[in-house]
């Protein structure tokens, strides 16, 4: 027994030979690095000078002046004198670090160097090739030329092939890998049928594959991955967590993956669909990818930090999505392994940087997505032409301002809290406690003729590291002249122009009575100014004085910290060209072109989703390196750019979100087409060609076939054009799918994570298919698809989340018996059975679930209300099925596994059913229930 | 060994001998590996909460973490300032202010005096406020740590960081990777179990009891006080244990048969896995159910059975250290004394939070103590950050109630039994109490301590992570270390 655990617990590690023949750096020397040298000698620390990261280090003269390594001189390079030392101080690794190198490991490294220490880049930063195809003895296995690559390495290790699947397991298992959702019983018995006619024929299996791609249900399915590394939630996130409507997104990939949109525009869509010319409305929602970021609504927090965490989250799930890259060790210095400069991060950041979305309660900014299509892009027309007519009629006051303003010092002042005082040149200074809703009055003699007022905002410091700071916003202005008798008159303001339009805030609205008006909101991130103009120029008579009357109504961080204006200054002009604007003729039209467009876009209707909506040109955010990833320590100005090593497109300024985009799908990423490739074999197999789906660096594990995934990253991009419904037609109807998962025990203990394919796969269902199975066969599922999230049964008051007044309204009807791609997701809360079955919790993107195997797992498909009303469902299923207890088990059997059980199964079952009726209180259908709730609890069932 | 041979492994062998048996096997022919070389630990795929040894002899063996969300203010409890009292209704200095971000105040506060009269008690002469006489009739048991910071000062990220080492959700916590460690010693109950009360759970929602990057069998199962206390727990509405016994039996010979048929390992462990469920239905059950309780023991908690109180929890927290688990987390709700509405103000809700904790708290280390229990257990107090020495200006006006904003800069968590010294203070803050200044402790420092009772080299305990060895204690931010001073 202790061989029998041992074998299956302990896994192989792998060994390298240093042989004779050529050494290959990739292969043989980096994970010798990294395992021996890179935590001292790497890209964070790189001690005496020396990183084994960076060539240009390795074979520089270190602190101690010598050279690490000589290439051609292995007894002139340091490294080996130090390897080999056998004084203590002069070892390396240092002996409390670590055990000597042995033998073998210094034998390897002396050859490497003798030959030249050829340094060669990670191969996932090397082009993936196409290798001519090996040749195999058994030839007549392979289907594929994947087969080949799976088969030449079997032979290699001396194995051989399984034999083909039964057509009933290799039917349940591409059903649910495709759809996830087991066959009907009626197709399992076409295609048996067909089978058994003629069981030599490709073409049942084919009209399988295709008949299950072409399904609707196969988008629901593939969307499901999609949404793991969308990081996808119907919530907020963090301490309310509040519902957020993002669910068209979530139909807009079911709908990508059907169509089978190709990846790249399926990537350039979701990263910046934004900014192709004249978007759909399809292209809009699509962004709403990179607004799946959590949002901090708690009270106080602060909206800055939040909106840099979403940004951090987006440069992070891009890179490991798209690159399985660990890129987010670079957000605090270099990457210890990887050649990834500590500026990358910030350089890679730029191009998030400038969107609108700045952890705003109310998530701006959305846009409302109507159900039907071309609705839809009505309404994308119709927020692009609002964006221009706004832009065009802000664009004639702020050229104009381009003049010279006159100063204007108050005479007096006064603030209903803290304490104003006047400050360098005209400027006015506030201080003290300035709280939400302080109003300034100051007020001076009227100057004859003034047309336009200058607002100029300053923030607390001139150094622009240290923005942006706390907002600062004139939330209403009045006007008015007092006469010498007293008597006031209020000044009629006509218009706002502001420097840049950015935010949330119209700066008209600081001529009306509410929080929103002009200035830096939420925060502000350099000195700000607007005008605002008069209809006329303003009479003045002897005594009259002016009044200006200033609101500050704005607060930020979920409306607790107050945003008022803290240095400013007032300027004049009388300039007869401002009052002209109000008049302007032109003006007039786009402005009632502009109220049209507004109140269409309000009439559409749809839902509003949050989506990514890039700032204008003059309201781009300063990207600032981050000394250790510490935002409140910024560094450097950078520019947006794409990592050297990754080979950045050749265009290498002014690149956009839409530029990254297209790079990442471009011939030229390295990355991409691998990582979709393997991700895609991951999902049918179980098991990733490199296990580490979400890691392809030097710490990542080992691609196990690394000709094969090649092969597999040039088919798909190539070939099939990022066809992913092509590239899975393929897999599945490959030889290697479709053996047998049936393992002798002579396999398992040679190959227990099935690494080599030598057997079927046979992986554990997926939280989500643990749920839809059982729908299906309990005759209860609903097909229904797209919409609002529902609510099928969970235990009470597993919702409890701190200041929410959320509910879970259970659904009713067909609603509660949808997939369970369906159920609504909390963040801070999720579905209890999801999450014992390994669902992630979406806080961030999630590249691999690692499946386990536990007690809390059988609690939930042995009792759990929802589950066990499946079970019922599936007993009736069962019991209307022909006239005796062996009639209906047989029924439900084949229900499950699609062929007619073994005698022994179900003589099994019937004497649980004979005994479970022996219970007092217990009848016919409680004793059936429980063979349908052991039936589906099956090993044989819960996996693939 | 043949197929047949194991195969042979019959559901109940398989289990009678998993702690003594085979899992002892396992463990002592991995146990050379498990510590030292890079890597996760081994684990026995079908016995994951075996029982393991961290780098050296733990100090302690069961950990009781009572947090309470929301912060309680360490000025009215434990934290004496007469100096502060002196200068209550002053204007706050600008130095106080300048760089510092609040949740609430703005401008320029007043300070605010303890609110409460302090007495020093036992022989150690530690300070409480009049607002926990039974817990300072222990104070001879209690070892404080007054100079606790952080760098977070909004109660989600905050208390993230207090149990996981970072503020952003999605990391291990403290007690995932106690149970990752060290495993558990009770095979038919979850290793770490996650109580609240309060009405409400914490503001980071599971997240502070979640495994992260660990396997998802070490996070905290959080229990119910209503209902069943393991969620489907219970068999469904009409099935019997009996019935419940038949069908495994009937399940374990399919799956037996399927085990032979197909040769998968992990068919094996399923039914391991569903005789532990079957397992922990009867004695989950039997732990959580306070009714077995004398009545003098409900008289020293001050418990009511059926109620969701944190009583309540402090007594089941007891048992469920009796039966050998890991690490028992505990959340009450309600101590966020901001005085912007009667309920959290100090002047109102605090009060009655002080009054529903402090039997209970005596009574657990008592209780504890009387069991033998309380050397190998470690019981922990505190919030996620202190609260300020200024009294609150929400909005920068002044406010009716009593209350206090966040303040990282400084709050006080105190400890009992398992290892650390008894009647004994750690650090101090300034004359305000508004600043930890002496001998300062970080949440990481905190938890390079917490690791070190419970046996564990912090720097040594990792998990393998995209390329990183991740440990608990923070690896960004390297420089955390045990508070050698408090450990007895």
């Amino acid at each position: 027994m202790i061989r029998v655990m041992l074998l299956l617990c302990v896994f192989a590690t792998s060994s390298f030979a240093a042989d004779a023949g050529k050494i290959e750096f990739n292969r043989d020397i980096r994970p010798l690095f990294s395992k021996h040298c890179t935590a001292c000698h790497g890209g964070v620390k790189a001690a005496g000078n020396i990183s084994f990261v960076y060539r240009d280090k390795a074979i520089a003269t270190g602190k101690s002046g010598e050279k690490a390594i000589v290439p051609g001189k292995p007894q002139a390079s340091e490294l080996i004198k130090r390897v080999t030392s056998t004084d203590p101080d002069e070892v390396m690794p240092k002996p409390d670090h670590e055990p000597r190198l042995s033998e073998q490991e210094v034998a390897t490294l002396t050859k490497w160097i003798e030959q030249g220490a050829v340094w060669t880049e990670s191969w996932a930063f090397e082009p993936p090739v196409e290798l001519p195809l090996p040749k195999v003895n058994q030839t007549d296995w392979p289907r594929l030329p994947m087969d080949r690559w799976v088969l030449a390495k079997l032979e290699a290790e001396g194995l051989a092939p399984s034999k083909a699947a039964a057509p009933a397991e290799w039917l349940r298992r591409v059903s649910l890998d495709l759809t996830g959702l087991p066959p009907t019983l009626e197709d399992a018995q076409d295609f048996l049928h067909k089978t058994h006619q003629s069981p030599s024929s490709h073409k049942p299996y084919e009209e399988v594959v295709d008949r299950l791609l072409k399904s609707p249900h196969s988008g629901e399915r593939w969307a499901s991955m999609w949404l793991d590394l969308a990081r996808y939630s119907d919530t907020f996130g963090f301490e309310k967590d509040p519902h957020r409507d993002i669910w068209p997104w979530r139909d807009w990939v079911i709908r990508a993956f059907n169509a089978d949109l190709p990846f790249d525009q399926f990537t350039i869509k979701q990263l910046a669909g934004d900014l192709l010319p004249n978007p759909s409305g399809d292209n809009l929602l699509a962004t709403a990818f990179h607004r799946n970021t959590q949002n901090n609504t708690e009270g106080g927090t602060d909206d800055e930090e939040y909106r840099t965490a979403a940004v951090i989250d987006r440069v992070n799930t891009t890179w490991t999505a798209w690159q399985a890259t660990t890129f987010g060790c670079v957000m605090c210095h270099s990457h210890p392994y990887d050649p990834f400069p500590h500026r990358d991060f910030y350089r890679f950041a730029a191009f998030f940087n400038s969107t609108e979305d700045t952890d705003l309660n109310d998530d701006f900014p959305r846009l409302p997505f109507p159900d039907d299509a071309a609705k839809r892009d009505e309404m994308a027309r119709l927020a692009q032409e609002q964006t221009k007519l706004r832009e065009k009629l802000n664009a004639d006051g702020s050229s104009l301002a381009k003049m010279k303003w006159q100063p204007w010092s108050p005479k007096s002042m006064s603030t209903t809290g803290g304490e104003l005082k006047p400050g360098k040149d005209a400027r006015i200074d506030a201080t003290g406690t300035l709280p939400i809703g302080v109003v300034y009055t100051l007020s001076m003699p009227v100057v004859q003729g003034i047309t336009a007022l200058r607002l100029d905002i300053f923030p607390d410091s001139d150094d622009p590291k240290k923005w942006p700071e706390r907002g600062s916003v004139l939330s209403h202005l009045k006007l008015s002249v007092k006469h010498a008798d007293g008597k006031a008159e209020p000044v009629k303001l006509s218009d706002v122009f502001a420097d840049f339009l950015a935010g949330p805030f119209d700066p008209q609205a600081t001529l009306t009575d509410d929080a929103n008006g002009f200035g830096g909101y939420p925060v502000l991130a350099g000195p700000r100014w607007c005008v605002i103009t008069l209809d006329k120029p303003l009479p003045a008579a002897a005594g009259d004085t002016l009044e200006l009357v200033m609101e500050q109504k704005a607060a930020s961080n979920s409306g607790f910290q107050g945003l008022p204006l803290r240095h400013f200054q007032w300027s004049i002009s009388k300039d007869e060209r401002w009052p002209a604007l109000a008049t302007n003729e032109q003006r007039k039209v786009t402005t009632a072109r502009l109220n049209e467009v507004r109140a269409a876009l309000n009439k559409i209707g749809g839902t509003n989703v949050p989506v990514m909506v890039q700032r204008s040109t003059n309201a781009q955010r300063a990207t600032r390196v981050f000394t250790r990833g510490n935002r409140l320590a910024p560094d450097e100005l950078v520019e947006a750019g794409i990592p050297e090593l990754s080979r950045p497109p050749e265009k290498q300024h002014d690149l956009t979100r839409l530029d990254m985009a297209r790079w990442l799908v471009s011939d030229r990423n390295t990355l991409t087409a691998r990582v979709l490739a393997n991700r895609l074999w991951a999902e049918m197999f179980g098991r990733g060609i490199v296990e580490t789906l979400e890691d392809f660096g030097t710490t990542g594990a080992r691609p196990t076939h690394p000709e094969l995934l090649d092969h597999l990253a040039l088919r798909l991009r190539t070939t099939h054009k990022w066809s992913v419904k092509t590239f899975l037609r393929e897999i599945a109807l490959s030889a290697t799918y479709a053996q047998s998962s049936k393992a002798s025990l002579a396999l398992i203990e040679r190959d227990p994570k099935n690494t080599l394919y030598a057997r079927g796969p046979r992986t554990r269902l997926t939280a989500e298919m643990v749920r839809d199975q059982a729908l299906v066969v309990s005759g209860l599922f609903a097909p229904k698809m797209f919409g609002p999230p529902v609510y099928p049964p969970q235990p009470e008051g597993v919702w409890n989340s701190a200041y929410s007044g959320a509910k879970w309204n259970t659904s009713t009807g067909e609603d509660r018996y949808r997939r369970a791609l369906y159920t609504y997701a909390k963040r801070t809360s999720g579905y209890p059975a999801a999450l014992t079955f390994d669902a992630p919790t979406r806080d961030a993107c999630t590249a691999r679930r690692i499946p386990t195997n536990t007690p809390l797992q059988a609690l939930v498909s042995l009792n759990d209300p929802a589950f066990f009303e499946l079970a019922q469902a599936f007993a009736k299923r069962m019991t209307a099925h022909g006239t005796t207890l062996r009639d209906h088990i047989e029924h439900g059997c084949q229900l499950l596994t699609l062929t007619k059980p073994s005698s022994a199964m179900v003589e099994t079952l019937i004497k649980l059913h004979d005994n479970a009726l022996k219970e007092p209180g217990t009848d016919e259908a409680n004793a059936m229930a429980l063979v349908a709730n052991t039936l589906l609890n099956m090993d044989a069932v819960m996996v693939r | 060994m043949n197929h047949q041979l194991l195969l042979h492994q019959t559901r109940r062998h398989f289990l009678r001998d998993c702690s003594s048996g085979l899992g002892a096997l396992w463990l002592a022919s991995t146990a050379s590996r498990a510590w030292g070389a890079s890597g996760p630990l081994k684990k026995d795929p079908a016995h994951p909460l075996l029982p393991a040894n961290g780098h050296f002899q733990a100090r302690a063996k069961h950990v009781i973490y009572l947090h309470m969300a929301g912060s309680p203010s360490q000025l009215e409890l434990f934290d004496y300032k007469p100096e502060l009292k002196r200068l209550d209704g002053r204007d706050c200095p600008m130095s106080m202010l300048a760089g510092k971000q609040f949740a609430f105040i703005q401008g320029v506060p007043q300070l605010l005096g303890p609110q409460y009269e302090f007495k020093q008690h036992g022989q150690s002469g530690q300070w409480f406020s009049d607002r926990l006489p039974h817990l300072a009739r222990m104070t001879d048991d209690l070892c404080f740590i007054k100079s606790m910071h952080t760098d977070q000062f909004n109660h989600g990220p905050a208390q993230l960081l207090m149990h996981t080492g970072s503020q952003n959700p999605g990391l291990p916590c403290a007690g995932a990777w106690a149970t990752y460690g060290l495993g558990s010693d009770n095979q038919n109950l979850p290793g770490f179990i996650v109580l609240t009360s309060g009405g409400k759970n914490p503001d980071a929602g599971k997240s502070v009891w979640g495994s992260g990057f660990l396997p998802s069998v070490y996070q905290g199962v959080q229990c119910r006080s209503q209902g069943d206390p393991v969620l489907f727990l219970s068999n469904p509405e009409g099935v019997t244990r009996s019935q419940r016994r038949l069908t495994l039996d009937a399940l374990a010979e399919l799956n037996q048969r399927t085990a032979a048929e197909v040769g998968d390992p992990e068919t094996l462990t399923r039914i391991a896995q569903y005789e532990m469920a079957f397992n922990m239905q009867a004695s989950a059950t039997d732990a959580f159910n306070i009714q077995q309780e004398p009545a003098h023991i409900h008289a020293l908690y001050g418990t009511q059975p059926g109620q969701e109180s944190f009583a309540n929890n402090c007594l089941l927290a007891r048992r469920l250290v009796e039966r050998g688990v890991r690490y028992i987390q505990l959340f009450d709700w309600g101590w966020d004394s901001h005085g912007a509405s009667k309920s959290e103000a100090l002047n109102g809700g605090f009060i009655d939070k002080c009054r529903s904790v402090d039997q209970a708290l005596a009574a657990l280390i008592a209780d504890l103590k009387q069991r033998g229990l309380l050397d190998d257990t470690l019981v922990i107090w505190g919030g996620e950050f202190g609260r300020t020495s200024m009294q609150e200006n929400r909005g920068g006006k002044k406010m009716a109630l009593t209350g206090r904003d966040h303040n990282p800069l400084a709050f006080t968590v105190w400890m009992a039994g398992g290892g650390v010294k008894p009647g004994y203070t750690h650090g101090s803050t300034d004359d305000l109490g508004y600043e930890a200044v002496v001998d300062k402790v970080s949440p990481h420092d905190f938890h390079a301590t917490l690791l070190h009772l419970l046996g564990f080299d912090h720097t040594r305990f990792s998990y393998p992570v995209a390329g990183v060895n991740m440990r608990l204690s923070n690896v960004t931010k390297p420089g955390s270390k045990v508070v050698k001073e408090i450990v007895a």
